[in-house]
C-alpha cells in the first residue's frame, strides 16, 4: 500500500514528471554539466598524454560540490511545498479525511518530491564516468560521492517535508528548511571533502548513513504524528492565530511588540482607528499580517541564526579578526535567505488569498500599494538581519585591530543595508511578475544566487582558464555583496597583512575613464551600483504591478 | 447608471461572454440570473474594473470602465463571489482598512464603521478575528465593506450564497432599503425566486448570451413567445387530441392527467389560435383551452432548458 497503489505518489509523479518543464530542466542540467566538462577538458598536448590527477580531481570535486549544493538548494523547493501546497489549495483536509494512512501520504510526498532530484543526480553519472576515464580518480571515490548525494537528497527532502507539515505556508516551510539544511550541508561538505582520505571515507561510509537513517526515523515519526493528529484549525480549515495566546506557550525567544528591538519590525497592534494619511496597506502588513501565520517561523529563524552566529563570531571575529569579511558574509547569507520570504509573497499572496479584488477596487493608487509592500518587507528583513550585527559591534569595541579601523564597520554596515534593500526589491519584482508565491520565491532565490554568488563562483572558476587580468575578472563581481565584503582589507593580527580570499584574486577592479584607468575597490563599486539597481528594479516592479494587476488584470 | 455595450470576453478559443448589452437605470435593482458558468462573474468583474474585455465597453455613472477605472471605483461598491480576508485582523480593523483605502477621514470613520456593523448585524463580532468568522459572517462583513464609502452603485456577486434563510430575508430587506436610499444595485444569483420579489428588472444569461432583459413584466411579455397550455378535453377525444399535439412540431412536453393535457408551445398568440383551430377542425371536443400563468422560476427553467436542449 505504501509504495504500490499509493495514490498520492502516483498523482504527484504523474504531474511532476509529465510536465515538459521538468524534462527541459533535466536537459538544461545535463547540457550545463556537459559544457563545464567540455571547457574543463584538457586540450591539445595535455590530452594525448596521461593528464595529471590534479585536473580530473578538480573537475570531480567541482561536480560533487555543485551537485551537493544543488541538492541542498533544490530539495526544499520540491519538498517544502508538498504539504503546505495542499493546505494552500485547501485540499489538505480532503486528503486527511480520506482513509489514507499518514505513512502513505508521507512516503508519497517524500518519494514524489525526491524522485526528480535523484533522476537529476543520476543523469550526471555518465559525465562523472568521463572524469573517471581521465584517470586519477578511483571508482570507489565515485560510488562514495553518489552515496553521499543520495543520502543528502533523502535527508534534506525529509526535513523539508517535516517543515511543510508544521507550517501553513510554503514560504515559511521553505525558509525554515533552508535554515536547517544549509548548516547541515556545510558540515557534511567539510567532513566529506577533507584532504584526509581516511577520515573522509570513514565519515561517508561509517558515520553518515547511520546518522541519516536515525534522522529519517525520528523525523518520519514526527511527521506521522502530525498527520495523524492535525492541529485544530476551526470550521473554515484556517487556523486563527491569536498572538497573545501563542506567546504563552512559546519556547525560547519570545516576541513582544512593545519591546526593543521587536517593535522595530513588529509595531504594536492598533487599539484605535488609523490616523488620516496613513498608508493603510503598510499599516496592515506590519501590524496585522506579519504574524498572521504565527510567530513560530520568525522565532525559529531568530533562534537558529543567533545560535549559529556564536561559534562564527568566536572564530571569525575574535580569533582571526582579519576574517571579519566572512562574518559579514554570514550575515549577508542570512539576509539572502530571509529577505525574499517577506517580499516575494507580498503581491502573489493577495491574489492567492483572493483579497486582490477587494484591494484593487479601492481608491488606492498602484504606487501606494507597491511602496507599502516594499517598505513593510524591507523593514522586517532589515531589522532581522541587523540583529546579527550586534556581534560585529561588540567585536569592533573589544578588539584593538578592528577598533583602529572603525571606519570599516561603517562600510560593512552599509553593505549589509544595501543588500537588505536589494533582496527585498528583487523579491518584490518577482512577486509582481508571478502568479504564485512558490514560483516567485524560487525565482527570487535563483535571481539572487545569480547576482550574489554566481559571479564569485565564476571568477573562481575562470581564474585558471582565462587570459583576462584579475582586475578584469573582478569587475564581474560588482553585483556581489560577498565579494564586496571580502574586498575590505583588515590586517591580520599575526603579520599585519590584509587577508584576501583565494577565490577573489583581486579586490579591486579597473575602471577606465577616458584614457586614465582607475583602480576601484569592489565594495566601492558595489555600493555605487546598488542604488541604481534598486531604483531600476523598483520602477520595473511598479510598472509590472500596474500593468499586470492594477489596470484591469487578465483574471485574478 | 450602468451600461454594458457589446461586452465580449474570450479565454483562448472559449467565449465566456458573447456580445452582451444591457443597461440599468438609476435607482433600479437589477437581478442578474444564470446557471453555473453562464458568465455572470465575468461580466461583474468587468464592471468592477478587474477584468479586461476582449471587446466592448462598459459605463458606470457615465465613466468608462476601461478608460477611467479610478472614477468608476469611486462610485461602486463591489462584492466578489469568492473572496478572502486578511489574516491577523479584527473585524473593526478590516473595515477601518477599507475606509482608509477609500480615503474617508478619521473623524467620520468611527461613526460609519459602527453604522455598517449595526446594519449587517455584526456589532457583537466587532473584536473577533476576521479569518475566524463563519462563511455567512464573512459574506456580511464583505457587504459591510462595500458600504463604508457610501457608493451610489452596488455590484454584488451572489451576496446571498452561504447565508441562512433569516439572513437571506434580511439581505432582501437591506437591498430594498438601500434602493430606497437611491442606490443602483446589480445583484447576481442562480436562483430566480430569491430575487423575483424585490428586483425591479432582471437579465437572464446562459452560456455567455443574454436571453432576456428588462423589467419583470417586460420579460414575461418577451417570453410570451413561449407558453404553457392547459387543455381540457372530453374523455372520448383524449387520445385523438394527444396524437394531434404530438404530431405538431411547435408543441413539446405533453403530459396528460385526468381529462387535462398540459403542453409547452413555442410561439405566440397566432400559434395558439392555429392550434385551437386545428383541434376543433379535427373534431376534438375541447372543453377548455387556457394559457397557464407561469411563475418567474418556471419561465426561467423553460427558457434555459430550451437553450440546453
Ligand atoms: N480564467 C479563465 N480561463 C478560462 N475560462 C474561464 C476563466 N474564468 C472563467 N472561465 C469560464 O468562463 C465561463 C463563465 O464563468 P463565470 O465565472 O463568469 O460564470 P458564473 O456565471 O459566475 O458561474 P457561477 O454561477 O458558477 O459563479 C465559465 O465557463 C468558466 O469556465
Ligand atoms: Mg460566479
Amino acid at each position: 500500500m505504501i509504495l504500490r497503489e499509493n495514490p498520492v505518489l502516483i498523482r504527484e509523479l504523474l504531474v511532476n514528471l509529465r510536465s515538459s518543464r521538468s524534462f527541459l530542466l533535466q536537459l538544461a542540467y545535463v547540457v550545463f554539466l556537459g559544457v563545464v566538462v567540455y571547457f574543463a577538458w584538457p586540450a591539445g598536448e595535455e590530452a594525448t598524454n596521461q593528464v595529471s590527477p590534479g585536473v580530473s580531481q578538480r573537475l570531480f570535486n567541482l561536480f560533487f560540490l555543485g551537485q551537493f549544493f544543488l541538492v541542498a538548494l533544490v530539495a526544499p523547493t520540491f519538498a517544502a511545498g508538498s504539504i503546505t501546497g495542499e493546505k494552500e489549495r485547501k485540499t489538505y483536509e480532503l486528503l486527511l479525511a480520506s482513509p489514507l494512512e499518514p505513512s502513505t501520504i508521507l512516503v508519497g510526498k517524500l518519494l514524489s518530491s525526491s524522485t526528480y532530484l535523484v533522476l537529476l543526480i543520476i543523469s550526471s553519472l555518465p559525465l562523472m564516468i568521463l572524469c573517471f576515464l581521465l584517470g586519477g580518480i578511483l571508482l570507489s571515490e565515485i560510488a562514495r560521492a553518489y552515496l553521499v548525494l543520495i543520502l543528502a537528497a533523502g535527508t534534506f527532502g525529509l526535513i523539508s517535508v517535516a517543515c511543510s507539515s508544521f507550517f501553513g505556508r510554503t514560504s515559511s516551510a521553505l525558509v525554515v528548511s533552508y535554515l536547517v539544511i544549509l548548516p547541515l550541508a556545510l558540515i557534511t561538505v567539510t567532513v566529506t571533502q577533507t584532504d584526509d582520505v581516511v577520515l573522509r571515507d570513514f565519515v561517508s561510509i561509517a558515520v553518515l548513513p547511520p546518522w541519516c537513517i536515525a534522522i529519517w526515523v525520528i523525523v518520519g515519526l514526527l511527521i506521522n504524528r502530525r498527520l495523524l493528529f492535525p492541529p485544530d484549525v476551526g470550521s473554515e480549515g484556517k487556523e486563527v492565530i491569536d498572538e497573545e495566546e501563542e506567546m504563552k506557550y512559546a519556547v525560547g525567544v519570545v516576541i513582544d511588540r512593545e519591546l526593543f528591538p521587536d517593535m522595530l519590525f513588529a509595531p504594536a497592534k492598533r487599539t484605535d482607528l488609523m490616523p488620516d494619511g496613513t498608508n493603510p496597506v503598510l499599516d496592515k502588513e506590519l501590524r496585522s499580517e506579519i504574524f498572521s501565520q504565527g510567530t513560530l517561523m520568525l522565532r525559529l529563524v531568530i533562534q537558529v541564526s543567533m545560535f549559529l552566529s556564536i561559534p562564527l563570531m568566536a572564530y571569525l571575529l575574535f580569533l582571526r579578526p582579519e576574517l571579519t569579511g566572512y562574518y559579514v558574509g554570514y550575515v549577508l547569507m542570512f539576509n539572502l535567505l530571509v529577505g525574499p520570504v517577506f517580499s516575494s509573497g507580498s503581491i502573489t499572496q493577495e491574489r492567492e488569498r483572493k483579497t486582490l479584488g477587494l484591494l484593487l477596487t479601492t481608491l488606492l493608487k498602484p504606487g501606494t500599494i507597491v511602496i507599502a509592500k516594499l517598505l513593510a518587507s524591507a523593514r522586517v528583513s532589515t531589522v532581522l538581519t541587523f540583529l546579527l550585527t550586534e556581534q560585529l559591534l561588540l567585536a569592533y569595541i573589544l578588539i584593538p585591530e578592528l577598533r583602529d579601523r572603525w571606519w570599516t564597520l561603517l562600510i560593512f554596515l552599509s553593505l549589509i543595508a544595501a543588500t537588505c534593500v536589494t533582496t527585498t526589491t528583487v523579491g518584490l519584482l518577482c512577486s509582481a511578475l508571478s502568479r504564485r508565491t512558490a514560483v516567485a520565491m524560487v525565482v527570487t532565490y535563483l535571481a539572487l544566487l545569480a547576482l550574489f554568488i554566481g559571479p564569485v563562483g565564476l571568477v573562481w572558476y575562470l581564474q585558471g582558464y582565462t587570459a583576462l587580468s584579475e582586475e578584469r575578472l573582478a569587475s564581474l563581481t560588482i553585483t556581489s555583496p560577498f565579494a564586496a565584503a571580502m574586498s575590505i582589507p583588515i590586517p591580520s593580527s599575526d603579520d599585519g597583512q590584509p587577508y584576501t580570499p583565494s577565490f577573489l584574486g583581486s579586490t579591486a577592479l579597473d575602471l577606465s575613464i577616458g584614457s586614465k584607468t582607475l583602480s576601484v575597490p569592489i565594495w566601492v563599486a558595489y555600493l555605487a551600483m546598488t542604488p541604481v539597481i534598486v531604483v531600476v528594479l523598483n520602477v520595473l516592479t511598479y510598472l509590472a504591478f500596474r500593468w499586470r494587476w492594477w489596470r484591469a488584470g487578465m483574471s485574478i | 447608471m450602468i451600461e454594458v455595450r457589446n461586452f465580449t470576453k474570450r479565454y483562448g478559443d472559449f467565449v465566456a461572454v458573447d456580445d452582451l448589452s444591457f443597461s440599468i437605470g438609476e435607482g433600479e435593482i437589477f437581478g442578474f440570473i444564470g446557471p453555473n458558468g453562464a458568465g455572470k462573474s465575468t461580466t461583474i468583474r468587468f464592471l468592477a474594473t478587474l477584468l479586461r474585455p476582449s471587446s466592448g465597453e462598459g459605463y458606470i455613472a457615465g465613466h468608462s470602465v476601461v478608460e477611467d477605472p479610478m472614477a468608476v471605483r469611486k462610485v461602486i461598491g463591489f462584492m466578489p463571489d469568492d473572496f478572502g480576508v486578511y489574516d491577523g485582523m479584527k473585524v473593526w480593523e478590516f473595515l477601518d482598512f477599507f475606509a482608509v483605502a477609500y480615503k474617508i477621514p478619521r473623524s467620520s470613520r468611527k461613526k460609519i464603521i459602527a453604522e455598517v456593523l449595526e446594519l449587517l448585524d455584526l456589532t457583537h463580532k466587532r473584536d473577533d478575528y476576521v479569518n475566524g468568522l463563519s462563511k455567512g459572517m464573512k459574506q456580511r462583513l464583505c457587504l459591510a465593506k462595500t458600504l463604508v464609502h457610501d457608493p451610489p452603485v452596488l455590484i454584488l456577486d451572489e451576496p446571498a450564497s452561504g447565508l441562512d434563510p433569516r439572513a437571506r430575508a434580511e439581505m432582501k430587506a437591506l437591498l430594498t432599503e438601500l434602493r430606497s436610499m437611491g442606490k443602483t444595485i446589480l445583484v447576481s444569483s442562480h436562483i430566480l425566486p430569491e430575487l423575483a420579489d424585490f428586483v425591479t428588472s432582471i437579465g437572464i444569461i446562459e452560456r455567455g448570451k443574454l436571453l432576456a432583459a428588462g423589467s419583470v413584466q417586460e420579460i414575461q411579455r418577451q417570453l410570451r413567445a413561449h407558453r404553457r397550455l392547459q387543455i381540457r378535453i372530453l374523455d372520448s377525444d383524449l387520445a385523438h387530441a394527444e396524437a394531434i399535439l404530438r404530431a405538431d412540431d411547435k408543441v413539446r412536453d405533453i403530459t396528460g392527467y385526468d381529462h387535462t393535457l398540459t403542453a409547452e408551445v413555442d410561439g405566440g398568440d397566432t400559434e395558439m389560435a392555429r392550434l385551437l383551430q386545428h383541434l376543433i377542425g379535427s373534431g376534438v371536443s375541447v372543453q377548455s383551452f387556457a394559457e397557464v400563468e407561469m411563475t418567474l422560476d418556471e419561465v426561467f427553467m423553460t427558457v434555459t432548458k430550451g437553450i440546453v436542449n
